[in-house]
């Protein structure tokens, strides 16, 4: 029994210590330790996209998910659909458009956040709520606010004279574009002025003095000092912000669904119409892969960034 | 603008300061308070809409000759105990601190160890695995529902809440990894060093020095991770289409509206009632998630 016994806890022991050992080596620590992660990322991210793209060259519905291989056939009904195309030029419109108005509102609302003033915690606070509420709960405060019927803008505008009905600003073709933007600049406006204000302030105070003796004036201290110090942050924030606009479809969603008569889709919003409310997976897929060049892009840029910082 | 003339210094007044220098400090002071109300309108009057509507009398809300902005008819709780007495707002609460709380636990036990192992040890791939991680958080939900949706009627999860406590680990885990690593980056070297020649094993050093002295780390991951569950819509949307198996901020946003006919008060109360945890969660954390999303660029 005690020769067993010693033998089991022997064999116990060379198996923790072997066990134990395995884990002492740098390598198979590492690799055990960010298996769970990477599992999960390729089970759930990788493995999915290869689906999506599978469906993309299939008759795929949500009914018949299987499908059957269609070739190019998807591709060619995507590129004759006109609200497609119109979709695919929203969605460039909403994006540089929010982008541009984001950086110049945002630069200014950093520089005004920089300075030293009263209650400046709380007016901080109250300025980065757009983008601490959930974003769709903010898509529909502002749809309410720009209800046909009861729109607080529309009441401003007709009490002080300005027109005598306001317009229709989600149901009127040239209107509910800028309305969508005008929403996704409010949300986003926010995060570009933190990050920019993060950035700003993390330049050397004394070269931007030792310029401003020079004689350099405000705008162009701004573009040969800052811009180019705070150029790396800028780069990845700047990108983040470009990604997740081109791919949000919450917004368009909430304040029209691509209405009025599908003037108003961007490409994940008809992705979604097309995919889940018609059913069409092939169809839906198809849409949503014109999203991935410009991601691509976006991550090989990032990638450059990334790894220029890490040579420092 | 009391409060801004109040603030100009006003320590040894030299003489030398002219008329003009003294105007043109005021009209400074003046133009900066003017931009800062215009951006505080801005980004705030939504947010006091949504309050203003949340709490007034039906008669109040739907009346044009009304002034909007002020209560006309004394405020009410009407739309709030509508809202818990008449629709699944009390279940939809519960369904989001169910998920959030199992992907916060998913997201904390897969994030830590692959942080851990990607901030203070050398492998090969170690620092592509980092970056790839990261680069995940790039892949949008709008790219990916399609596909999910299918795997997930694979998980025989349709329509319920258990489907998203699958996916949003998705998008938790790149984004948490990323800010963990930058916390056990910040932890000494030496001090894991000492443990070992004192023949600690590298798990030990793990658990017993560095996770100790990085809880507060890890908290302020698993809170992102949960404001990151309540902030989520599109999954949300494609995914649950049962009204007792939604997440709040989906159930407010469609199940208050019946047909064309909008609820304002009570999707307003709804909305106000989430958005103000939400609201303060992120902004006490703001500046750490501008620092990982910027990948730790500024120290």
């Amino acid at each position: 029994m005690a020769e067993i016994a010693r033998s089991a806890a022997y064999r116990r022991g060379v198996v923790g210590r072997t066990f134990g050992h395995l884990l002492d080596s740098e390598k198979v620590f590492g690799y055990v330790l960010v298996a769970p992660a990477i599992i999960y990322i390729v089970a759930l991210v990788a493995y999915p996209f290869g689906i999506a793209l599978w469906f993309t060259v299939t008759n795929a519905t949500v009914a018949e998910p299987l499908g059957r291989f269609t070739g190019l056939a998807n591709l060619m009904a995507v590129l004759d659909d006109d609200v497609f195309k119109r979709a695919l030029a929203n969605t460039f419109i909403f994006t540089l458009t929010s982008q541009a108005l984001q950086m110049v509102l945002g630069t200014t609302l950093a520089f005004v956040l920089l300075r030293k003033f009263r209650f400046r915690r709380t007016i901080r606070a109250l300025i980065l709520l757009p983008f601490t509420i959930p974003v769709a709960i903010g898509a529909m405060a502002w749809n309410w606010m720009l209800n046909p019927t009861y729109s607080v803008i529309n009441w401003v505008g007709t009490h002080f004279g300005l027109f005598q009905y306001g317009p229709n600003w989600l149901g009127e073709e040239k209107y509910a574009m800028a309305s969508i933007i005008l929403v996704n600049v409010w949300r986003n406006l926010p995060f570009t002025a933190i990050v920019l204000t993060a950035g700003i302030s993390a330049v050397p105070q004394e070269i931007v003095e030792a310029a401003s003796l020079d004689g350099a004036r405000f705008l162009t201290r701004y573009r040969k000092i800052m811009v180019p110090i705070i150029a790396p942050i800028l780069y990845i924030a700047l990108l983040f912000s470009l990604v997740f606009t081109f791919t949000d479809m919450t917004v368009v969603w909430l304040l029209t669904r691509g209405n009025p008569v599908n003037s108003t889709h961007v490409l994940a919003s008809y992705a979604f119409q097309q995919g889940i409310v018609a059913g069409s997976l092939g169809r839906g897929a198809t849409i949503s892969l014109f999203l991935f060049p410009v991601l691509l892009v976006g991550a090989l840029v990032m990638l450059r960034a990334l790894k220029s910082r890490q040579l420092d | 603008m009391a409060t801004a003339a109040a603030h100009i210094p006003t320590a040894p007044r030299r003489s030398t300061h002219s008329a003009q220098y003294r105007r043109n400090r005021v009209l400074k002071e003046v133009g900066f308070w003017s931009l800062l109300l215009v951006f505080v309108i801005f980004a705030a009057f939504p947010v006091y809409w949504m309050f203003v509507t949340a709490f007034k009398q039906v008669n109040d809300l739907y009346n044009l000759q009304n002034d909007p902005f002020v209560f006309n008819l004394a405020p009410t709780l009407d739309q709030v105990r509508y809202l818990f007495e008449h629709t699944p707002y009390a279940q939809w609460l519960r369904n989001t601190v169910e998920v959030g709380a199992l992907v916060v636990l998913v997201t904390v036990v897969i994030c830590v160890p692959a942080a851990y192992v990607l901030s203070r040890t050398k492998f090969p791939g170690s620092g592509a695995l980092g970056i790839g991680i990261f680069l995940t958080y790039l892949v949008p939900p709008t790219l990916l529902f399609l596909p999910l949706s299918q795997l997930i009627v694979g998980l025989g999860l349709v329509n319920t809440r258990w489907a998203l406590v699958v996916v949003y680990p998705t998008f938790t885990i790149p984004f948490c990894t990323w800010l963990l690593m930058g916390f056990f980056k910040n932890v000494p070297r030496e001090i894991t060093e000492a443990a070992r020649v004192d023949g600690c094993s590298r798990l030990g050093a793990m658990f017993r020095i560095v996770l100790p002295i990085s809880v507060p780390g890890i908290l302020t991951v698993a809170i992102f991770a949960f404001t990151l569950v309540m902030q989520e819509y599109v999954y949300a949307l494609v995914f649950v289409s049962d009204s007792d198996e939604k997440m709040v901020t989906l159930g407010v946003v469609t199940d208050l509206v019946r047909g064309d006919v909008f609820f304002w008060g009570s999707l307003m109360a709804g909305a106000l009632i989430i958005a103000i945890p939400v609201a303060i969660a992120y902004n006490f954390f703001m500046d750490t998630f501008v620092r990982g999303i910027t990948g730790g660029a500024l120290k």
